[in-house]
């Protein structure tokens, strides 16, 4: 291959529209897969560190004999931070009062400690005034010989700074009383006072030993902490857990997910929308590429030389086009990662340069992969052409081309989409709306014809019939015009509406406490105290059961091959009674029985299938000594976000009255309300209080964070879609240009011309338009009710828009790149299409 | 008559062509362009090939020119058949041997004037290209104008860079359609002047296609088709 012909040519032909606007699309197309990507995984490792705080780590492996050494050293491989602990429930009191204990949780703990996330303790600052200091972080383990205790063990055995308290064997001095340590994760039901001590004191402590209840456990941290996880968790023996906070918390867990899915369908949209720019200004590229074609084969170039030489050339185009793309994308994100710094609690993690390679090799594989096999044809291209050049253009990799085209865009849609389902969906979609576009089209070509048949034309009509003489482009603009149209209606739906609609499921009056082990009679004095706070809190009975039996086979822990079906298993469930569906609550199998039937379950779907129990299934569960046989009958999906109470299982009143049981109920407290709280529990002191603001207000900055990265993302994403426009309505416009000026020169006046221009820019984008809303009014409506699950709510105005915009830009795109045939002599453009 | 032009046998033969046929499916029957045309045509001869518009002078040119395939029939440069080669073999063959000049210039716009020349030299590998392309273009008077794009030339200019181009890799034979077709007369005259002494000082072969019969009666031989038949000839073989 002669290179340095490859390099001229390359050279000069990017002086031209047609090359400009190929490398132009690819270089989008790199840039907003590249871009999208590298933004949503800083923004996503943002969003996963904060939810790590959770745990305290980035993962977990927790055993109930101790751990090997080597988990250790393979993290260390991993170049990942790690700090070993023990976890124990002990009872606490102090040494020096009135006897009090309390059953604490606590965790024998070594420096570093906590990997994410801080110990937080009061600041003395108003402490003389009685008043709460504010929350500081404490970065600081207990040395030997003392420990940290929480302030409601040290409120409820009145432990102050310097007190010792009776921890096993050991009297540790009280160096610190904390309001919370990072890892809250786990069952918050459960949640127990915490200590915290040294775990050089563990040994003359003797609360651990063979037999006893504790959790073992390595916690890790660091960039690498996925990949160590993915090789680590084969390796796992009998009784060795790995946790991560989205197994242990389901709320965080769904925020994340959605996270995510909305990131990646932002990218998917770029992708998708600059694949469109590309096949179009590929076509338009080729064209012109025919005639270099022909004029090599006539040169005496043969077939491999002119494939050579045009492979050569598109490589390099490719090349450079790709280059400025990953360019394009460094500066995009780190424009979008600086307008975004003030969002995020910390600095968003370095940028990996993963994503950069991926769109680099998008960018090959789509150009390739459409452009490799008419390449094929063009380089068979008969010489002859040269002096006959109304012969068809060679065809020969029409079909491999559309295939490999196929496969190209299909593979990265997949890729980009990151699950098969949503991809599968997106895919699924463009195959309908390309069909979809087949059909339209052929029914506007119709239409044209038979307003049109009329053998004097008016100019509006003549321009309509020019639509009927391109067939081929005409159903190629409108697919790709409304593809265009589709996206970006499409997009904007999910910015506005999909997001407010997950936003409005976290509204800022979510309940964000919890009142647990309430005692029946207790009801009536709490619910009037809340009602009297303008709450009105609906409590549910709860009793904790064990399952012990599946249609009657009796279980136990090793039944169960899943880590979270074993926990399941190993825990008590907690039961409740619902006399209806619960919101936030949908019934996806089976009929909710309420109260009319006893001896029925309604099962979490989730859990369902973790347990692999259906419908029919006979559940037995413990209940103090007493078993409950219990059949399920329906299976529930439970929205997780709200922080309601909510149930993995519910049975009926008649099933659960005679059971021994507590109720638990949940509230929203204002962040200033220092009151309420003290008030409820001095009323009922067995009564435990639980605080999940932390938690929610983590989740809630996750989802306004998102909603403004997005905003960014929704930025790049509409470049793409203006340009994809653009490119559709200017593939055609040499064709257009010169039938123009044959209109003119035959003596067409230009108010003729104008008209027939604008009548068939109209219906071009009035066709696209409708394609387009129809489009997204469907991929939206899958995207709403199938995967991101929230109501679809159908926006006529947004519709009607879309539908005008449509219309309007193609008119005006079009008409601002064919008006200058108006103004310039029909023999200069007749000359230069010559 | 069998349509037949035979040259002088003893003379070097540049091409020859043996009762080509070239026909084209026409929905369901077959539309025949050329049907049986012979000819010879010696070293340093000039042909021209006249006719009305669909005679089939074109298809004859591209026949000769080896840049489409007989359907029957066949074509030889110096002796050598052509009509039988591969597709490679036969671009091969026509970098060495051929030069074309077009009615529509054939000059790719996104190349300057040099680099236009320089193409079949190029892609003949030869290392001399630059020079011998400039060398050209300062034959052609247009020593100014090398680094110029098409589009900055006006019609004669670039019809001289195609001429330019053809000669350039020393060609044994020019092949010429319409020539002049898309130039004034005064233009044209002075680009037919050119091709004919550029032919008489370079010994190449020349045949082009023309309607113009005045640029026909300067060769030294011409040939009619009609119907695809060669209905006449004319000058000294």
């Amino acid at each position: 291959m002669n290179w340095q012909l490859v390099f001229r040519f390359v050279k000069r032909e990017l002086r031209s529209t047609e090359a400009r606007i190929l490398v132009l699309a690819l270089a989008v197309a790199v840039g907003s897969v590249g871009a999208v990507g590298m933004f949503a995984d800083r923004v996503k490792a943002a969003f996963a560190n904060q939810a790590n705080v959770l745990l305290g780590a980035d993962a977990m492996i927790s055993a109930d004999r101790p751990l090997s050494d080597d988990f250790a050293a393979q993290a260390a491989a991993f170049d990942l931070r790690t700090t070993q602990s023990t976890r124990f429930g002990s009872m606490v009191s102090k040494s020096s009062g009135s006897g009090d204990a309390a059953l604490s949780d606590v965790k024998a703990i070594s420096a570093p400690y906590p990997l994410r996330g801080v110990i937080e303790v009061r600041s003395a600052d108003g402490a003389s005034s009685g008043a709460r200091g504010a929350r500081v972080a404490l970065r600081d383990v207990p040395k030997a010989g003392e420990v940290f205790v929480d302030e409601r063990l040290a409120s409820r055995l009145d432990i102050k700074v310097g007190d010792t308290i009776n921890l096993g064997k050991n009297t540790p001095r009280v160096s610190q009383i904390f309001v919370e340590e990072p890892e809250i994760a786990g069952n918050f039901l459960s949640a127990s006072p915490k200590v915290l001590m040294s775990i050089a004191d563990l040994a003359s402590s003797e609360l651990v030993g063979p037999g006893s209840r504790a959790s073992y456990r390595i916690q890790v941290a660091g960039p690498r902490a996925e990949a160590f996880t993915a090789a680590i968790k084969p390796k796992l023996g009998p009784g060795q857990r790995l946790e991560t906070v989205r197994e242990l918390r389901p709320e965080v867990r769904q925020t994340l997910e959605r996270s995510e899915q909305f990131l990646g369908l932002a990218a998917s949209f770029a992708v998708f929308l600059a694949v469109v720019a590309i096949v179009l200004a590929l076509r338009r590229y080729l064209k012109r590429e025919l005639d270099t074609a022909t004029l090599f084969r006539t040169l005496g170039a043969g077939r491999r030389q002119t494939l050579l030489h045009f492979v050569g050339q598109f490589a390099v185009l490719s090349l450079i086009a790709c280059a400025v793309g990953v360019a394009l994308a460094y500066a995009a994100q780190a424009g979008l990662a600086f307008a975004v710094r003030g969002l995020f609690a910390s600095e968003l993690p370095a940028a990996g340069y993963a994503p950069l390679v991926k769109s680099f090799l998008t960018g090959l594989v789509l150009l390739l992969g459409f452009a490799l096999p008419p390449l094929v044809a063009l380089a068979s291209t008969p010489p002859v052409r040269a002096l006959r050049r109304d012969l068809p253009a060679p065809t020969g990799g029409g079909v491999i081309a559309s295939v490999l085209g196929i496969a190209a865009v299909l593979g990265v849609v997949l890729l980009q989409a990151q699950d098969l389902r949503t991809g599968m969906i997106f895919v699924g979609g463009i195959v309908a709306l390309v069909g979809s576009a087949t059909l339209l089209a052929a029914a506007v070509l119709w239409g044209v014809r038979r307003v049109t048949r009329s053998r004097s034309k008016k100019p509006w009509q003549l321009g309509l019939a020019n639509l009927d003489r391109r067939r081929l482009s005409t159903s190629i603009q409108i697919a790709c015009l409304g593809l265009g149209v589709m996206t970006l209606i499409t997009v904007g739906f999910v910015r506005a509406d999909l997001f407010s609609a997950w936003q409005k499921s976290l509204p800022p009056d979510a309940p964000n406490r919890f009142l647990v082990n309430i005692q029946p009679e207790q009801i009536d004095t709490l619910s009037g105290m809340l009602k009297e706070r303008g709450q009105a809190a609906k409590f549910y009975p709860m009793v904790r059961g064990r399952l012990v039996a599946v249609n009657e086979k009796a279980v136990s822990s090793k039944d169960f091959v899943e880590d979270r079906a074993k926990r399941l298993v190993d825990r008590e469930f907690n039961l409740s009674s619902s006399e209806s569906l619960p919101p936030g609550n949908a019934l996806v199998a089976g009929q909710y029985g309420g109260d009319t039937e006893s001896g029925t379950l309604s099962l979490e779907d989730g859990i369902a299938k973790t347990l692999n129990v259906s419908l029919g299934d006979r559940l037995t569960f413990d209940v103090a000594g007493e078993k409950v046989a219990l059949k399920v009958t329906s299976l529930r999906k439970v929205d997780w976000d709200s922080f309601r109470v909510n149930f993995f299982a519910l049975i009926p009143k008649s099933t659960i009255e005679p059971l021994p049981k507590s109720y638990i109920t949940a509230f929203h407290l204002p962040a200033n309300d220092g009151k309420t709280l003290p008030m409820l529990v001095n009323a009922a002191p067995n009564v435990l209080a639980i605080d999940v603001s932390e938690i929610m207000e983590r989740v809630r900055s996750i989802v306004e964070q998102v909603a403004k990265a997005l905003e960014f993302v929704f930025l790049f994403t509409l470049v793409a879609g203006l340009l994809t426009l653009y490119t559709a309505v200017v593939s055609t416009q040499d064709e257009r240009r010169y039938d123009t000026a044959v209109v003119r020169t035959l003596g067409g006046t230009r108010s003729q011309v104008r008209s027939a221009l604008i009548a068939e820019f109209s219906l071009l984008g009035l066709a696209a338009g409708v394609l387009g809303v129809l489009g997204a009014v469907a991929l939206t409506w899958t995207l709403a009710t199938r995967i991101i699950k929230v109501e679809f709510i159908p926006s006529p105005g947004v519709w009607l828009l879309g539908l005008l915009a449509a219309t309007l830009c193609t008119l005006a795109a079009g008409w601002l790149g064919t008006r200058s045939v108006l103004s310039t002599p029909p023999i200069q453009v007749l000359r230069e299409n010559a | 008559m069998n349509a037949t032009s035979e040259p002088n046998t003893n003379a070097n033969v540049a091409i020859a062509a043996d009762k080509l046929v070239r026909a084209v499916p026409l929905g369901d029957r077959t539309l025949t362009i050329l049907d049986d045309v012979s000819l010879r045509v010696n070293d340093g001869q000039t042909l021209a090939i006249v006719g009305a518009s669909g005679s089939g002078k074109t298809t004859l040119l591209g026949l000769l020119a080896g840049l489409d395939r007989p359907n029957s029939g066949s074509v030889s440069w110096h002796g050598e058949t052509i009509s039988t080669l591969s597709e490679d073999a036969l671009a091969k063959k026509r970098q060495g041997t051929v030069g074309f000049v077009f009615q529509s210039f054939q000059l790719l716009p996104a190349l300057t004037a040099l680099e236009n020349v320089m193409l079949p030299l190029e892609l003949a590998s030869n290392p001399d290209a630059e020079a011998l392309a400039t060398d050209w273009l300062k034959r052609m008077g247009l020593g100014e104008r090398i680094d110029h794009q098409p589009r900055q030339l006006s019609g004669g200019e670039q019809q001289r860079v195609a001429i330019a181009r053809a000669f350039a890799a020393s060609p044994s034979i020019v092949f010429a359609d319409e020539p002049t077709g898309n130039l004034d007369t005064d233009t044209g005259n002075e680009i037919v002047e050119l091709m004919f002494k550029l032919n008489r000082d370079q010994g190449t072969t020349l045949i082009l296609v023309t309607h113009d019969l005045e640029l026909a009666a300067r060769c030294d031989r011409f040939i009619r088709l009609a119907r695809g038949k060669v209905v006449s000839e004319s000058g000294a073989a």
